[in-house]
C-alpha cells in the first residue's frame, strides 16, 4: 500500500489500456473461438453452414445448452451438479411409461393426457434437484459426492421403470387419448425446431434470474464467499436448494425432448451428459470455484460444444480424433481461464491505481 | 463513574460464555453507553471478540442478559441484532469482491420492484447516499474487489449505515489499513457519531484509541478489570490495566547472553503489499537485521504490521523483491520452501489447524512427516524417532497412533516444533508460538525453546503479546506497518517501549497524541 513497495509498473495511461485490452480479449475468448470455428468448418465444409444444416446444429446445441443452463447456476454457487444425465435419463423413462403403460389405480389403467404426463415427469425429476439441495446445503455433503450418488440413484431408478428395456411407440393412442408428444420435439415454430425455441426461452429466464432479480444476486454472493454471504444475511441454504432444482428441472426438459424426438424412451439416455454441460458452462467463463462467469457464456459454451462435434463429423473425423479435439479444447480453455486470472491478479494494483483515479 | 450525560444505551450484564476447555468469558458485564465511542481493549484471547459476537446476534451466550435501552433482548442472529439496530464490522472483511459495491451494501436485502426484480436505481441511490454520507463518495457500481482495503471497510459501514444501525461494532477495523487509510476512517466515525451513532472500537492500538475513545473499558481473561471515561485514562493506565500485575515474565529469568556468530542477515529487504480478492497481505519496507548463533529474537508488532509476512519470507513462501538475504555471510536467494529447507530454516506457522497439522493424521505421521528419508517407511524406526523426540519435548501422550487433533492446543504446538527438530534445524521459526495454548503449557514451551537456544539454535518468534516478548526474547525488533520501529535489548523492553512503538502514529491532529511516540525510529 505504500508506494514505494509497488512493482515498478506504473507506466500510466497507456499500459492500462493495453491491459485492459489484453484483459478484454481473454474475457472474450469463448465468442472469438465460436465465431473462429464457424469461419473454419464453413471453408472447410461448404454444407456446414447451410439452411438444411443449422436445424440440425440448432438441435445437438439446444439439449447441451439447456443442461448447460441448469448447471449454470449451480456451478456459480461452487458446487457441481453430476446427476443431470440421469435426470434426463428418468425424465424421458418416466414420460415413457406413463404414456405406454399408464398408470394403475383402482383396478383399472388411466392413460393421463400429455400435458398432465409432462408435468408429472418435471414434478419426478424435480424431486432429484430437491434431494440433492437439501444433501449439500443441510446435509452437508460435498456436492460432487451428493449428485455422484444421486447419479447413481436416478440411473437406477429409469432402468427399474422398464426393467431396462426401451418404451417405443410413444406417439400415443388416439382411444387413450394421450397423442401429441412427438410435437414437443419434432414441430417446428416460425421455422425453428420447438426445443430451440425452449432454449431460447429458458435463456431469457436465466439470464433476468441472474441479473435482474435478488436470487440471481445471492447465487453469485454465495459463490463469491459463502462465509460473507451468511453474515450478509443471505439464506445460503436456500439459494443452494434452488440452484439444483433448477438444474434437475433443465435435464428433464432434455429428458422430454429426447424422449419425443426419437418417440421412445431408452433406460441409457443422457449418459455423460452432465460432463458435456460441465464443458459447456467452463468454456463460457464461469468459474468451478464459483462466484464468476454468465448464462450467456454458458450459451456460447454449449455452442462451442455443439459446433466442434458437428463440424468435426462433417468433415468426416474419426469417432475417436474427435474426442481426442474435445478434450483438448476443454483442458485449454480451463489454461486460458488461469492466464486471465493470473494477467488479472497481476496487474490489480495498476487498475486499482487507475479506478481510484478515474473515482476522483 | 461515568460523567453524568453519557447514558447507557446498551448493557450485557453477568454474561458468562463457554467453550470446550475454556471459559471465554467469566461473569462479564459491560456497559456500552449513548453516542460514544465505547473502546474495547484487551491482549489477544481476552474475550473481546466473543463478547463483540455476542452483541452481534453471531454467537449466544450461556448465562446472562443484554438490556437494550433498559429492556431485555434476546439476539438468536445477526438478523435479530440488525433488526434491533446493532450492527458489527467484521475484524476479517466480509466483503464479496466479485459485487460491485452496491451489491455489497445491498447483500441479503436486496430492493426490488415487481415483487420479483431487482430495484437497480433505489440500490445505488441508496448506496452513493450513505457512501456520501460517509463523506466518502464512491462510484457503486466499481467491483468491490477493485477498491482498497480502506474503502472495503467504508463500504461494510455504509451497509450498516443504510440498515438503520444504532449501534455500531467495529472489530480491530485499522489492522489491516495503512495510515491514510485508517485516517479516513476516524473520519467516517466522527461523522457516525455526529450523526448519533453510538460506536464499540476494538483495537490494540493505543494512540488511535486515546484519540477516538470517550469510554474505555478493559477486559483481561474473560473479566472486565477496568472502566474508566476518557478523562480519567492514561497510556500507563491502559496498559497497566490490560498485562495485569501477575506478571508471569518473571518466571525464566533470562539472562543476559551475547552472541558472535551471526547465523543470517537481512539487508534492507522488502516484501510489496498484496491486496487480493481474497487474501491481503502487509507490505515489509526496509527490514534489516542480524541474528546470532543460539539467540532468541523476538518480532513484536500489531497485528497487520507485518510479523506474518517476515516470517513466510524468511521461510521460503514469499519471495523478497528487494534486499539481501546472507547466510553465513554469503547471499542467498530463498525462493521456495525447499530453499529454506536446505538452509536448516523451518517456520512453524501462526495458524496450526490451517497451515501446519494433518488433523485426521496420526501423532506420529505428524510429527515425522517431511523427513527425509529412504522410500520405503521404516515404521518401527519412525515410532522410535517420534517417541524419542516427543520424550524431549515432554508431550504427553500415551498412544502415538491417536490422530493429532485429540491433542491440546499446547502439545499440537509442541508436535510441530517436534517436526522441525526432526529435520535438524539451524535457524527455527515461529510465529506466534503460543497462540490457543493455555498458560502452563506456555511457560513450557517457553522454557523449550530457551533450552534449545542454549543448545545453539538460533530462534526467531513474532508474537503481538508483551509480555511473551519480554519473557522469551534476547532482544526484540518492533515491527510497525512493516518498518522496524525500535530495536530493543533485554533491559529496555519495557510494557512502554514496546507498546509505543508498535502503535502506529495517527496522523490527524489531536490534542490527545502524547509525545511518548516521539522516540520511535523511522527509516
Amino acid at each position: 500500500m505504500t508506494s514505494t513497495t509497488l512493482h515498478p509498473i506504473r507506466s500510466g495511461r497507456a499500459a492500462v489500456s493495453s491491459v485492459r485490452t489484453i484483459l478484454f480479449l481473454l474475457r472474450a475468448r469463448a465468442i472469438l473461438v465460436l465465431i473462429a470455428l464457424i469461419i473454419l468448418f464453413s471453408i472447410l465444409a461448404p454444407t456446414f453452414f447451410s439452411a438444411n444444416n443449422l436445424p440440425i446444429l440448432a438441435k445437438h446445441v439446444a439439449i447441451s445448452a439447456i443442461l448447460a443452463i441448469g448447471m449454470t447456476f449451480v456451478i456459480l454457487t461452487g458446487g457441481i451438479d453430476l446427476s443431470v444425465g440421469s435426470v434426463a435419463g428418468l425424465g424421458g423413462m418416466t414420460i415413457g411409461y406413463l404414456l405406454t403403460q399408464g398408470i394403475r389405480f383402482g383396478g383399472k389403467i388411466h392413460y393421463p393426457p400429455v400435458v398432465l404426463a409432462i408435468v408429472i415427469t418435471l414434478a419426478v425429476c424435480c424431486c432429484v434437484g430437491v434431494v440433492n439441495g437439501w444433501l449439500v446445503s443441510k446435509a452437508g455433503v460435498a456436492p460432487f459426492i451428493a449428485t455422484l450418488g444421486t447419479l447413481y440413484v436416478a440411473r437406477g431408478a429409469a432402468l427399474l421403470i422398464s426393467n431396462g428395456k426401451t418404451f417405443p411407440n410413444l406417439a400415443g393412442i388416439a382411444v387413450r387419448g394421450n397423442t401429441g408428444f412427438p410435437a414437443l420435439g419434432q414441430s417446428l415454430f416460425l421455422g425453428l425446431p420447438l426445443p430451440v425455441w425452449m432454449m431460447l426461452i429458458l435463456f431469457a429466464v436465466a439470464v433476468v434470474i441472474a441479473l435482474r432479480t435478488p436470487l440471481g444476486r445471492q447465487v453469485y454472493a454465495v459463490g463469491g464467499s459463502e462465509r460473507a454471504a451468511r453474515l450478509a444475511g443471505i439464506q445460503v441454504t436456500r439459494v443452494k436448494a434452488f440452484t439444483y432444482l433448477a438444474s434437475s428441472f433443465c435435464a428433464a426438459l432434455v429428458g422430454l425432448i429426447i424422449a419425443s424426438q426419437l418417440e421412445a424412451a431408452h433406460p441409457a439416455t443422457g449418459e455423460s451428459f452432465e460432463l458435456n454441460a460441465i464443458a459447456a458452462v467452463v468454456l463460457g467463463g464461469t468459474s468451478l470455484m464459483g462466484g464468476r462467469g454468465s448464462v450467456a457464456g454458458s450459451l456460447i459454451g454449449a455452442c462451442i460444444i455443439g459446433v466442434l462435434s458437428d463440424g468435426l463429423v462433417m468433415l468426416g473425423i474419426s469417432e475417436f480424433w474427435q474426442m481426442v479435439i474435445k478434450g483438448l479444447v476443454i483442458v485449454f480453455a480451463v489454461a486460458i481461464d488461469q492466464v486471465q486470472s493470473r494477467v488479472q491478479a497481476k496487474f490489480l494494483p495498476l487498475l486499482l491505481a487507475s479506478a481510484t483515479e478515474a473515482g476522483k | 463513574m461515568s460523567p453524568p450525560d453519557s447514558e447507557v444505551i446498551l448493557e450485557a450484564r453477568g454474561i458468562v460464555r463457554r467453550y470446550p476447555g475454556t471459559v471465554a468469558l467469566k461473569d462479564v458485564t459491560y456497559r456500552v453507553y449513548r453516542n460514544q465511542v465505547n473502546v474495547l481493549i484487551g491482549e489477544n484471547g481476552a474475550g473481546k471478540s466473543t463478547m463483540m459476537r455476542i452483541l452481534a446476534g453471531v454467537e449466544t451466550q450461556d448465562e446472562g442478559e443484554l438490556f437494550l435501552d433498559g429492556s431485555t433482548i434476546r439476539l438468536r442472529s445477526p438478523r435479530d441484532a440488525a433488526s434491533h439496530g446493532i450492527s458489527i464490522v467484521h475484524q476479517e472483511l466480509s466483503v464479496l469482491s466479485n459485487l460491485s459495491l452496491a451489491e455489497n451494501i445491498f447483500a441479503g436485502r436486496e430492493p426490488v420492484k415487481k415483487g420479483i426484480f431487482l430495484d437497480r436505481a433505489t440500490e445505488e441511490r441508496r448506496s452513493a447516499d450513505a457512501l456520501r454520507r460517509l463523506r466518502k463518495p464512491m462510484d457503486v457500481r466499481t467491483l468491490a474487489g477493485f477498491i482498497s482495503l480502506g474503502c472495503r471497510q467504508v463500504v461494510e459501514v455504509a451497509r450498516t449505515l443504510d440498515q438503520g444501525a444504532r449501534i455500531l461494532i467495529l472489530d480491530e477495523p485499522t489492522s489491516a489499513l495503512s495510515n491514510t487509510e485508517a485516517d479516513s476512517l476516524f473520519q467516517v466515525i466522527a461523522e457516525l457519531k455526529r450523526s448519533g451513532v453510538t460506536i464499540i472500537y476494538i483495537s490494540h492500538r493505543l494512540n488511535e484509541l486515546l484519540h477516538l475513545g470517550d469510554q474505555f473499558t478493559v477486559l483481561r481473561s474473560g473479566k472486565v478489570v477496568g472502566e474508566a471515561p476518557r478523562e480519567a485514562v492514561s497510556r500507563q493506565w491502559i496498559i497497566e490495566s490490560m498485562s495485569g500485575r501477575d506478571r508471569t515474565s518473571s518466571v525464566l529469568q533470562p539472562h543476559d547472553r551475547s552472541f558472535s556468530k551471526v547465523m543470517i542477515e537481512l539487508k534492507r529487504v522488502c516484501l510489496p503489499a498484496i491486496c487480493g480478492e481474497q487474501d491481503v497481505q502487509a507490505a515489509i519496507t526496509d527490514v534489516s537485521f542480524r541474528l546470532g548463533g543460539g539467540e532468541i529474537l523476538g518480532i513484536y508488532g500489531l497485528l497487520g504490521a507485518g510479523r506474518t509476512e517476515l516470517m513466510e519470507c524468511l521461510a521460503g513462501k514469499r519471495r523478497v523483491v528487494d534486499g539481501e538475504i546472507l547466510i553465513s555471510g554469503t547471499p542467498v536467494v530463498i525462493g521456495s520452501i525447499n530453499d529454506a529447507e536446505r538452509h536448516g530454516i523451518f517456520l512453524v506457522p501462526e495458524d496450526r489447524q490451517r497451515d501446519g497439522l494433518f488433523p485426521e493424521l496420526s501423532i506420529r505421521e505428524n510429527i515425522t512427516l517431511g523427513v527425509r528419508r529412504r522410500p520405503l517407511i521404516n515404521l518401527k524406526e519412525e515410532t522410535l524417532r517420534a517417541k524419542q523426540i516427543a520424550k524431549e519435548l515432554n508431550i504427553a501422550v500415551s498412544d502415538f497412533e491417536l490422530p493429532v487433533a485429540a491433542l491440546s492446543g499446547g502439545n499440537q504446538q509442541k508436535v510441530l516444533i517436534a517436526r522441525c527438530l526432526l529435520r535438524s534445524p539451524v535457524i527455527l521459526l515461529l510465529d506466534e508460538p503460543t497462540r490457543g495454548v493455555d498458560v502452563g503449557a506456555k511457560a513450557e514451551i517457553y522454557a523449550i525453546l530457551r533450552r534449545l537456544a542454549e543448545g545453539g539454535l538460533s530462534i526467531v518468534f513474532t508474537s503481538s503479546e508483551i509480555e511473551e516478548t519480554q519473557a522469551l526474547a534476547d532482544r526484540a525488533l518492533v515491527l510497525c506497518q512493516g518498518y522496524i520501529a525500535a530495536e530493543l535489548a533485554r533491559g529496555e523492553m519495557t510494557d512502554q517501549a514496546l507498546f509505543s512503538a508498535a502503535s502506529p502514529l495517527v496522523t490527524g491532529s489531536s490534542p490527545y497524541v502524547s509525545g511518548v511516540v516521539s522516540g520511535v525510529a523511522r527509516a
